[in-house]
């Protein structure tokens, strides 16, 4: 493995074995040069934000956007609806699901969220649903998926249960009886639950959640519909949609799928309301169903939903698929994850299996990480002054719960390390190092606003 | 002449883009069709496909950075360019999105909330043309009639002789309301009409629909920019949008959403939620979730781009626009049909009959025939049934609308012309078409 090698920009073959079915997968060489349109000296450990797109991916697409543009009209009438099924079908296939009309593509998750609440806001403005009728969803959801609820739900009337998860949290157990916990609370006043929506992997604090179980859970207790909000899934963890059990279920492609930006699934499953979701953007297409409406919303660049065929030929090069990356990434960012936590004398945010490729790290309670503010300053501080791209997270502790402590004080602050094929442990050892000069040199996050 | 001094250097005049350097922005269409359809899909020079790959590149290279420190100064200098080629004041009222069929959703789902919050009532009004495009059609009934409101439609007259034909119609749509006693929350029309083409005399009808107390009036100038005079003060129109990627050279998509300030523009919203959501318009506009920006950030390098043309964009649709008349004058003299409408009224873009011979019966004959022109012709161009009214006399029922813009050349034009009176000698119509 690389980072058995300290990087001397010496090619090294993926493995110690020498077996001749080694050469058939991708090279370390290989590799660096589809990434190589990275900036190379910074330690991109951020890839749960924005993703990545290797250099032979976006070579298929440019060759379709130059296709386009060449001839526009001969495109779109003979080239790129047959493109846009095609690319569903794999993801069909790659998901579980058991037909491809339930399979549309969309740009990302922010739009799905949009698609699913918009046709919730609409049952209450067309009186299907009672106002004070709610609408569940994690604490730390995504904040556009928050913004989302306001914009469609609150404002059509609707009511919000927010249920709060623990972190750092042990084990699956935790999540569970908090989850059943809220239910309890959010039903007591007689108030109907139209929608959970439940990630399956939250973004910050970074958690893989027991969906599964979730889902289970709100059948139960008669939740009306759920949405699971899997934008980091794909590609991260194992998807089945039909063993999730949601009714909806959004995975971005461009995270950790190599995808060029942007392009997500939308799964829904089939219903007696399927023909009642709409893609909000209304072309001559309305009224076809999602999948056909969403594949044109007027004109626009499609390339990036158009290239998944050249995407699954990436993947297949390397060693056991997009099943081998996934698994390496997760043991890699567990190794990483446990030499910063150890190097700091901090913690983990999550156990291991709970982690897919990204991993919460406590940062030293002597940086003195104590709002949202400070967390956005370190991370500037971080990118201009070390070159090391992370996301860092506040944690706001509880009254009356005792936090986690280090040797110092309590940690408030974590950084969510994320692994994919191209990192290498400099990339790790660079933030390692980066936070010890700032704790030896005795900085505090408030001293770096002045920086 | 003589031996003195030389005169003192003239200064260079600026050098305007010369024909070949047009010939090789272009280089990357398709060099053997006849491509006269650029009101469909627009075009872009390669100058700026170059500068759309730069901007990717950024963001791959170093997406978190980009994100907190390029796309929203970028974002507010096209923003920028914009408000000062469309004549608006403040930069706040011009928002960028992806094409005028996400423009439209935007400001018909502010309708539908009209209807949800009862600030509408059941029946009241929307006015629009009846050859409006499809997307805006199918967002009115998605959103506008959804919600409970209604539909007038104005017939467009088409062939047409004058602008005051299609005022007459305007007013008698506004009439029908008023006697059926039903408010008008929107009126919403084209700049330039898709299918039939033609200028619609928009500052008239502005006037009209003020004087008749119509609450909001909604432009569709998707072909717009880079085609007609657009001048949001001039217009006076509440919204107005246009794409940038049909006459403007901008890759795609982009447009823009002119949108006059007012006690109501605040609670306008992008339909995809983010956390801008709440900031205004033109900024959650900005952001939608990850995505491919660049071309919403080439908008000042497209400025550049058009002013290398003699009278930068004024002059290209000058030219453009003498450019259709005249190749649409050719075709009808060629084919003995007529223009769809006077000259005055057509922007670069022209209605020119078909031979009544070829058949054009049916909207399925005109895709048909669309294709059997592009496969068998090499030649690209829309077609229009135009279906006869009661009591009408050997009317044309097909017409081709061409477009003119700086890639073309007079042989796309004579390609055609050839194309179509070969048809016509070898006795074709469409009835005789195989079924797709």
């Amino acid at each position: 493995m690389q980072h058995e090698d300290p990087r001397n920009g010496e090619s090294v073959h993926r493995g110690s074995k020498k077996s001749k079915l080694s050469s058939k997968f991708i090279t370390e060489s290989d590799i660096r040069d589809e990434f190589s349109h990275h900036h190379p000296s910074v330690a991109r450990i951020n890839n749960g934000s924005f993703g990545s797109c290797p250099g032979s991916v976006l070579t298929a697409q440019r060759h379709l956007q130059m296709q386009f543009l060449r001839q526009p009209d001969a495109f779109y009438f003979n080239t790129l609806r047959d493109g846009i099924t095609a690319s569903r079908k794999i993801i069909k296939d790659l998901i579980n699901a058991d037909h491809v009309d339930e399979v549309s593509l969309v740009d990302n998750a922010t739009t799905a969220a949009a698609i699913v609440l918009q046709r919730i806001g609409r049952s209450f403005a067309e009186g299907k649903f009672q106002k004070n009728d709610t609408v569940l969803m994690l604490h730390c959801a995504f904040q556009a998926v928050k913004k989302s609820i306001q914009a469609y739900v609150t404002r059509a009337g609707g009511s919000v249960i927010e249920v709060r998860l623990p972190f750092p949290v042990n084990s699956e157990e935790e999540i569970i009886s908090e989850f059943k916990k809220s239910i309890e609370e959010g039903k007591s006043n007689g108030r109907k639950i139209r929608l959970a929506i439940i990630d399956h992997i939250t973004s910050m604090p970074s958690v893989v959640i027991p969906v599964k179980e979730l889902v289970r859970i709100c059948r139960e207790e008669g939740i009306e519909q759920v949405f699971v909000d899997a934008a980091h899934a794909i590609g991260s963890v194992k998807v089945d949609v039909k063993e999730v059990g949601a009714d909806f279920y959004v995975s971005n492609l461009h995270k950790w799928f190599f995808c060029p930006p942007s392009v997500a699934f939308l799964y829904c499953k089939k219903s007696a309301s399927s023909s009642d979701l709409h893609h909000p953007v209304v072309s001559h297409e309305y009224g076809n169903g999602l999948p056909i409406e969403s594949a044109w919303i007027g004109t626009r660049d499609y390339s990036s939903q158009l290239v998944v065929p050249a995407v699954l030929e990436f993947v297949n090069r390397f060693e056991g698929g997009i099943d081998g990356i996934m698994k390496r990434n997760h043991d890699e960012v567990v190794k990483m994850g446990k030499m910063l936590a150890e190097s700091w004398g901090t913690n983990l945010g999550s156990p291991p299996e709970m982690s897919p490729a990204m991993i919460m790290v406590g940062l030293p309670s002597r940086m003195c990480l104590n709002s949202e503010e400070d967390a956005v300053t370190l991370r500037s501080h971080l990118r201009d002054h070390y070159d090391v791209e992370v996301p860092i997270f506040h944690q706001v502790s509880k009254d009356g719960e005792e936090g986690v402590r280090d040797k110092d004080g309590f940690i408030t602050g974590y950084v969510r390390i994320s692994h994919q094929v191209y990192n290498t442990l400099e990339d790790y050892e660079k933030l390692r190092d980066a936070i010890n000069q700032l704790v030896e040199d005795g900085k505090t996050c408030k001293m770096l606003y002045k920086e | 002449m003589n031996g003195t001094s030389a005169p003192a250097a003239v200064p260079p005049q600026p050098l305007h883009i010369t024909p070949a350097e047009v010939i090789s922005e272009f280089s990357h269409h398709h060099p053997s069709v006849a491509r006269i359809n650029n009101g469909g899909f627009g075009c872009c020079p390669s100058s700026l496909i170059s500068f759309q790959r730069q901007i990717q590149m950024q963001w791959l290279r170093q997406p978190d950075e980009f994100f907190f420190n390029q796309i929203q100064p970028g974002m507010l200098r096209s923003r920028n360019v914009i408000k000062d080629l469309i004549n608006t004041d403040h930069v706040d009222e011009v928002s960028i999105v992806d094409n005028a069929s996400t423009a439209v959703s935007i400001v018909l789902q502010h309708m539908a909330w009209g209807f949800a919050e009862g600030r509408f009532h059941p029946g009241d009004a929307t006015v629009m043309f009846h050859c409006a495009y499809g997307s805006v059609k199918k967002s009115v009934e998605a959103y506008f009639v959804r919600a409970g409101g209604s539909v007038i439609e104005v017939p467009l007259p088409f062939p047409l002789n004058s602008e005051d034909e299609i005022v007459q119609e305007f007013r008698q749509a506004l009439e029908k309301a008023k006697q059926s006693n039903r408010r008008v929350r929107l009126a919403i029309f084209d700049h330039v009409t898709c299918m039939p083409s033609v200028v619609i005399p928009v500052k008239e009808l502005v006037t009209i629909c003020r004087e008749a107390g119509v609450d909001h009036i909604f432009i569709d100038g998707a072909h717009g920019i880079g085609c007609v005079d657009v001048d949001m003060k001039q217009i006076g129109a509440d919204f107005y949008t246009s794409n940038l990627h049909k006459w403007m050279f901008c890759p795609p998509s982009a447009a823009f959403l002119y949108c006059r300030r007012s006690s109501e523009s605040s609670s306008l919203h992008h339909l995809v939620v983010t956390h801008e959501y709440g900031n205004g318009l033109a900024r959650e506009s900005t952001w939608i979730g990850t995505r491919d920006y660049s071309a919403q950030l080439v908008v000042p390098e497209v400025l550049e781009f058009v002013n290398r043309f003699e009278g930068g964009i004024d002059g290209i649709k000058r030219r453009n626009h003498d450019g259709v008349v005249e190749m649409g004058m050719m075709l009808a003299k060629a084919w003995g049909t007529h223009l769809g409408c006077p000259p005055h009224m057509c922007s670069s873009m022209v209605m020119v009959g078909l031979p009544a011979c070829l058949g054009v019966l049916s909207d399925e004959h005109t895709w048909k025939l669309r294709t059997y022109l592009r496969d068998k012709f090499g030649v690209e161009v829309s077609i229009y049934y135009r279906p006869p009214k009661d009591g009408e006399v050997g009317p044309l029922t097909g017409y081709t609308r061409i477009s003119y813009q700086v890639y073309n050349k007079v042989d796309d034009y004579y390609k055609f012309r050839d194309a179509i009176n070969q048809l016509v000698h070898d006795a074709f119509t469409c009835a005789s078409l195989p079924n797709s």
